[in-house]
């Protein structure tokens, strides 16, 4: 009893305790690792992956995949901070509509649901696998955003904008506040509402979930949806932290993200994981990188030792689906 | 009943994040605004016209070089402009070449000393240009983002109005003097790569 027990829980900890020793060898191999600066920075940068990986956990648990969130990431921050920056004029009405800094977060996550909603739209109206329908949506949004800013940053959005990403409160960093505010809401509606145990039972078994009554396509409409407004969140810590929203953020930022989902051990094939798994994942790839970092690991070697830890963890999942 | 409660709530909800996410004015007001304040452009216009064209802006490539080799304590410290701690400098230089490629927006320039430069003509960017000159100090202005607005005008101006329509002329093999801001650095010195920002190119 005691043995299986331990067993279970090894099991359920695992990303856990490689977060734990990846930070103990860490602390051992650099004395900045453990300073405050350093794990308040961690922390800030982890952010922006947890937020975009909460969404994607969602999309994962239904056994899909979204890889235009680096790309919607992109589009939203760049339109927010236009809008921030330059408004909206209408020459013709001799009309100028100006947005504050709510306006242009609200606009970004509105886009960014809209954005996710198509994707969604796109896998149950034309049964196009996600994979391809996402990935087109990576393409044309990252054009688009090329279009919008004419390749060039959007800069200086002023200091209330600044705050978002780099301000303080309650000392803690205010994208850390936001990202758990989010991981919150994201967790209460995967494991405390219907919808979640929909996204669950899809995800477990999708024809199964269709005879027992589920309107799949309305969960992958609202999960694709939500996991868009996600990224747009993300857009905003990155866009609000450099005050300039570059023309290429969020690029390859959803391969980061796939693998905090996988590292936190939801697997690809759906059904199963969690929301606080990701978050763990997503911290061990933060660490990791600002480990390499302070080690003075090439850039290079840094991408191999990821890629590796990725490959490790998806061996960990489909040996411990063969053990169920 | 409660359905009506509900959409009222939702409604009000929207009207409030709508007044609170944007606002209207005159768009003959905002523009007539955005001249009454600091002009940035006109600052711009006038450190380019005034400044960095002016005849002893600049110092050859060659020399710059040779001084670098020799006495570079001294380069730096005559040539250089240092911001903060760290050990880059900016430089604003002038040369000569035939131009030996143009590859995506940036020229590949062969000086008459056979050193391969390349002008960075589309992504005129940062603040580069700006310390470059050495003409414009952080203490002229209340903030970083006022500062910074210097190069933003500065650089606008020689991307769109200087360089863009200059660059559309030049073809493979002409032969151009170029004058534009290098970044060097004192700990690296000895593999330099010649990425220079343009200030101006003339085809000769």
């Amino acid at each position: 009893m005691t043995v299986s027990f331990n067993k279970e829980f090894l099991k359920k900890s695992q990303s856990l305790i490689a977060l734990f020793l990846l930070c103990l060898v860490l602390s051992l191999l650099s004395d900045k690792f453990l300073t405050g600066t350093n794990l308040w920075n961690v922390l800030r940068q982890i952010s922006v992956n947890v937020c975009i990986s909460v969404g994607m956990t969602l999309v994962v648990l239904m056994a899909g995949i979204d890889l235009s969130v680096g790309s919607v990431l992109g589009l939203t921050a760049a339109l927010s901070a236009g809008l921030l920056k330059n408004g909206l004029g209408f020459e013709s009405l001799d009309l100028f509509v100006g947005f504050t800094v709510l306006g242009g977060v609200l606009v970004a996550m509105l886009v960014g649901l809209f954005l996710g909603f198509l994707n969604g739209w796109f896998i149950t109206k034309f049964s196009i696998p996600p994979f391809v329908a996402t990935l087109a949506m990576l393409t044309i949004a990252r054009g688009l955003t090329m279009l919008y800013t004419q390749g060039m940053p959007i800069s200086n959005l002023g200091s209330s904008f600044e705050f978002i990403g780099s301000g303080w409160f309650l000392g803690i960093p205010v994208p850390v506040w936001i990202s758990a505010f989010f991981v919150l809401i994201v967790l209460f509606l995967s494991k405390k509402t219907t919808f979640g145990r929909y996204i669950y039972a899809i995800g477990g078994n999708e024809k199964a979930a269709f005879l027992s009554g589920i309107n799949i396509n309305r969960v992958k409409l609202i999960v694709y949806g939500i996991a868009g407004m996600m990224a747009s969140v993300a857009g905003i810590l990155v866009t609000s932290r450099l005050n300039s929203a570059q023309p290429n953020a969020g690029a390859s930022y959803e391969l980061d993200s796939i693998a905090a989902v996988v590292i936190g051990g939801t697997s690809l094939s759906g059904g199963v994981g969690s929301v606080t798994g990701t978050v763990i994942g997503a911290a061990i790839i933060g660490v990791l990188n600002n480990g390499l970092v302070l080690l003075n690991v090439s850039p290079f070697w840094q991408q191999v030792v990821k890629g590796l830890v990725i490959l490790v963890a998806v061996i960990i999942d489909k040996i411990n689906q063969k053990k169920d | 009943m409660n359905k009506i409660y509900r959409y009222i709530i939702a409604a009000v909800l929207v009207l409030f994040l709508g007044y609170k996410s944007i606002y209207f004015k005159k768009l003959s007001e905002v523009k007539q605004l955005d001249k009454s304040g600091f002009d940035y452009d006109a600052y711009a216009d006038t450190l380019y016209n005034k400044g960095i064209l002016s005849e002893d802006m600049g110092v050859g490539l060659d020399e710059l070089m040779f001084m670098i080799q020799t006495k570079p304590d001294s380069a730096f410290s005559i040539y250089g402009n240092r911001l903060g701690i760290g050990n880059s400098a900016y430089f604003m230089v002038k040369g000569n070449g035939r131009i030996s490629a143009v590859q995506d927006g940036s020229l590949k320039i062969l000086t008459e000393k056979g050193e391969s430069v390349t002008l960075d003509s589309k992504y005129i960017f940062g603040n580069d240009l700006r310390d470059a000159s050495r003409l414009v100090k952080l203490t002229d202005f209340k903030t970083n983002a006022e500062f910074n607005k210097v190069s933003e005008a500065l650089n606008t101006l020689v991307r769109e109005k200087v360089i863009a329509p200059t660059v559309q002329r030049l073809r493979e093999g002409d032969k151009i003097s170029f004058m534009g801001a290098l970044k060097l650095n004192r700990k690296h010195l000895s593999d330099i790569e010649f990425m220079i920002i343009p200030a101006q190119i003339t085809l000769q």
